[in-house]
């Protein structure tokens, strides 16, 4: 085929001149680097925010203590929301499932022998494990007996067994928990770090009633996590459990509500948001790089043109056409934009693993930003070579060849 | 085979306008070795350009083969740059960083019959004497080496016209009588040649000698008679 033939000239004429060819290829490298970067990123953000969403439930929403949290303002702990609210929503509200109430409180002393650890203390329900996905994975989680009795027991997270047990099966050992002893019961699966960066397994886990008599002596709540039984009356559900919260709570129409609903859609919301001021302006970097990218091609072209012109002349005096000159030069200018695009969506890849922002890339998240790259190159290449090779094409040769 | 009648050619330089070809008629026919003689400037390189098919008349008529030139589209022309004329340039024109065969294939490249091209570049190589020279450089070859290279080239398509401008104007004499033997040989074949030449010597190989003087012919004849017995 003819074109091939063009092809074998063009990639003949980028070998022959090893130098021109990469530093045309520079700009592109740059630019597609930087946007492999970002739609991985993108997709693994995506991906990430979807995995967050599922782990949150997508039946589920939460109820927390408190009017929605105002930047850089000082709150007093929110102590309208009650274990009381929790049974009401559970009887009087329909299509809800069950309800789990929990009362957080951070940087608890623990303490086990001459060893020293701070805990996220959490006082719920023996339903929590389910509810929230958190099973204790060597030992047990506590039972409603070991809550009506108020019993000092706990599941404690993997950080605190490594702070605390070297080695050592904790299962049954006493604890001291803010200068309590609880009997621990069991040790929660791995978690990791929160979305908001806080160490889940550091957690220990105990009976709401010994939280609220024993150790905190209150009797307000910090949040109740709601499971629904249809879905798609989610809206309703949440509507009319603000209602019934308010009503409760004796909130007259117009005042501010006391508490904060945070449901699946809204988890969904404040994730992507966090990445995508940076991904605007990675886009622009992309973007101007890729314009730099042509901009540089089209010049090489043009003095690659004008320095080709004998080579033009000669190939047009022995049978070139003109569209035989534009292929070739197209070809040129397309093939070194696709090289440029390659190696410029390997290398960003290499920088994504290198900085180790996602270890966990999906297939999908490797090979479309590589796709996406090459497929942006072309477009570059033809669109920078498109005015140097019409260029080539319409000199005459009798000129070319002086 | 080439039919020229009332051709003209005119250059607008600095806005003036410049008749450099007026008002010639020539026939060519096949078979026969022209030399075009005249002193430089006086429009032999543009005359075998028309003829050539790279550059088209201002004025008149060029017949190839019984087909007018003019209302040919550039598709057409290169394809009778490719099939029909092999064209040998005074500074060769070889592509410097392509080697001797390399070279002498660029005509198959815009061909359609692309088959065995580095095979048919050896037979032509051998044909003007280089078949030791085949993987060689443009700069690893002496002049006469570079000529018979672009010789090769014009040959490959197996055409049947060669056109060559001023072709030894670069050699010495030992090279320019080489190519004058394989421009004998390729007569002797049966092809058409012309020849552009300032050389006598080398315009005196020919079987017919025409004179441009001041943009038309101005004398037409066998090599055998002199220029004073020539009828005008
Ligand atoms: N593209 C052009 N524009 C203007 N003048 C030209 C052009 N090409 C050739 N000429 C003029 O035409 C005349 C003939 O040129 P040329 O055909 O090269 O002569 P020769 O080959 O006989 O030396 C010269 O005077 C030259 O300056
Ligand atoms: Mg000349």
């Amino acid at each position: 085929m003819r074109i091939l033939r063009m092809a074998s000239q063009a990639l003949q004429a980028m070998n022959d001149n090893k130098v021109r060819s990469f530093l045309m290829m520079l700009g592109v490298i740059i630019g597609v680097a930087t946007l492999t970067i970002i739609s991985s990123s993108v997709m693994g953000a995506r991906s990430q925010v979807m995995s967050r969403v599922e782990r949150f439930g997508l039946d589920q929403f939460m109820v927390m203590a408190g009017a929605g949290r105002k930047p850089g303002v000082p709150q007093p702990t929110p102590t309208t929301l009650k274990v009381e609210d929790t049974n009401a929503i559970l009887s009087e509200v329909s299509n809800v499932k069950d309800v789990t109430p929990q009362i957080n409180r951070r940087d608890i002393p623990v303490k086990y022998q001459n060893k020293n650890s701070y805990a996220v203390m959490v006082a719920t329900n023996p339903n929590w494990s389910e509810i929230w996905n958190t099973q204790a994975e060597n030992g047990r989680f506590f039972n409603d007996t070991e809550v009506s009795r108020l019993s000092r027991v706990a599941v404690i997270g993997q950080t605190l067994v490594n702070d605390l047990f070297e080695g050592e099966d904790p299962v049954g050992k006493q604890i001291s928990v803010a200068n309590n002893p609880f009997e621990i019961l069991g040790v929660l699966e791995k978690k990791g770090a929160s979305p908001t960066g806080l160490d889940l397994d550091s957690r220990i886990i105990i009976p709401l009633t010994t939280g609220m008599k024993r150790v905190f002596n209150q009797d307000y709540i910090t949040n109740i996590k709601i499971v629904v039984n249809d879905t798609s009356r989610m809206n309703d559900t949440v509507n009319d459990v603000k209602m019934l919260l308010r009503e409760r709570h004796n909130l007259a129409p117009g005042v501010e509500d006391d508490f904060t609903i945070v449901t699946p859609t809204l988890v969904m919301a404040l994730a992507s948001k966090v990445s995508s001021t940076f991904n605007i302006f990675l886009i622009l970097i992309s973007l101007v790089s890729l314009v730099v990218g042509a901009v540089v091609i089209a010049n090489i072209m043009f003095i690659s043109v004008n320095e080709r012109r004998a080579e033009i002349g000669i190939r047009r005096a022995v049978g070139a056409t003109k569209k035989d000159i534009l292929s070739q030069f197209l070809i040129e200018s397309v093939t070194v934009s696709a090289l440029g695009g390659i190696t410029g969506g390997i290398l960003g890849l290499v920088a994504l693993k290198l900085l180790s922002t996602f270890t966990k890339m999906q297939s999908g998240a490797i090979l479309i930003p590589i796709i996406l790259a090459v497929i942006c190159a072309v477009i570059v290449g033809l669109l920078a070579g498109i005015q140097p090779a019409r260029k080539a094409a319409n000199l005459d040769p009798i000129e070319a060849l002086k | 085979m080439i039919n020229v009648q009332n051709l003209s050619k005119v250059f607008n330089k600095d806005g003036a306008e410049v008749r450099v070809l007026n008002d010639i008629s020539v026939i060519i026919e096949e078979g026969e070795f022209v030399s075009i003689m005249a002193p430089s400037g006086m429009g032999k390189s543009t005359f075998l350009n028309i003829l050539g098919c790279l550059d088209k008349p201002s004025d008149g008529i060029y017949m190839l083969d019984d087909v007018p030139v003019q209302g040919m589209d550039d598709d057409e022309l290169s394809q009778i740059r490719n099939r029909k004329i092999g064209y040998v340039f005074q500074s060769f024109h070889l592509l410097p960083r392509m080697t001797a065969w390399e070279n002498v294939i660029l005509p198959l490249i815009y061909s359609d019959d692309d088959s065995d091209m580095k095979e048919k570049a050896i037979k032509a190589l051998e044909s003007v004497g280089l078949g030791d020279r085949i993987n060689h450089l443009p700069r690893e070859l002496s002049g006469g080496q570079q000529q018979r290279v672009a010789i090769a080239r014009a040959l490959i398509n197996n055409p049947r016209i060669i056109f060559a401008d001023e072709p030894t104007g670069n050699l010495d004499s030992n090279s320019s009588a080489e190519v004058m033997n394989i421009f004998r040989n390729l007569h002797a074949q049966g092809r058409t040649l012309v020849v552009v030449t300032h050389d006598p010597d080398v315009g005196a190989l020919a079987d017919r000698i025409i004179e441009m003087k001041d943009g038309h012919i101005s004398s037409d004849r066998p090599t055998n008679i002199g220029p004073k017995e020539s009828v005008q």
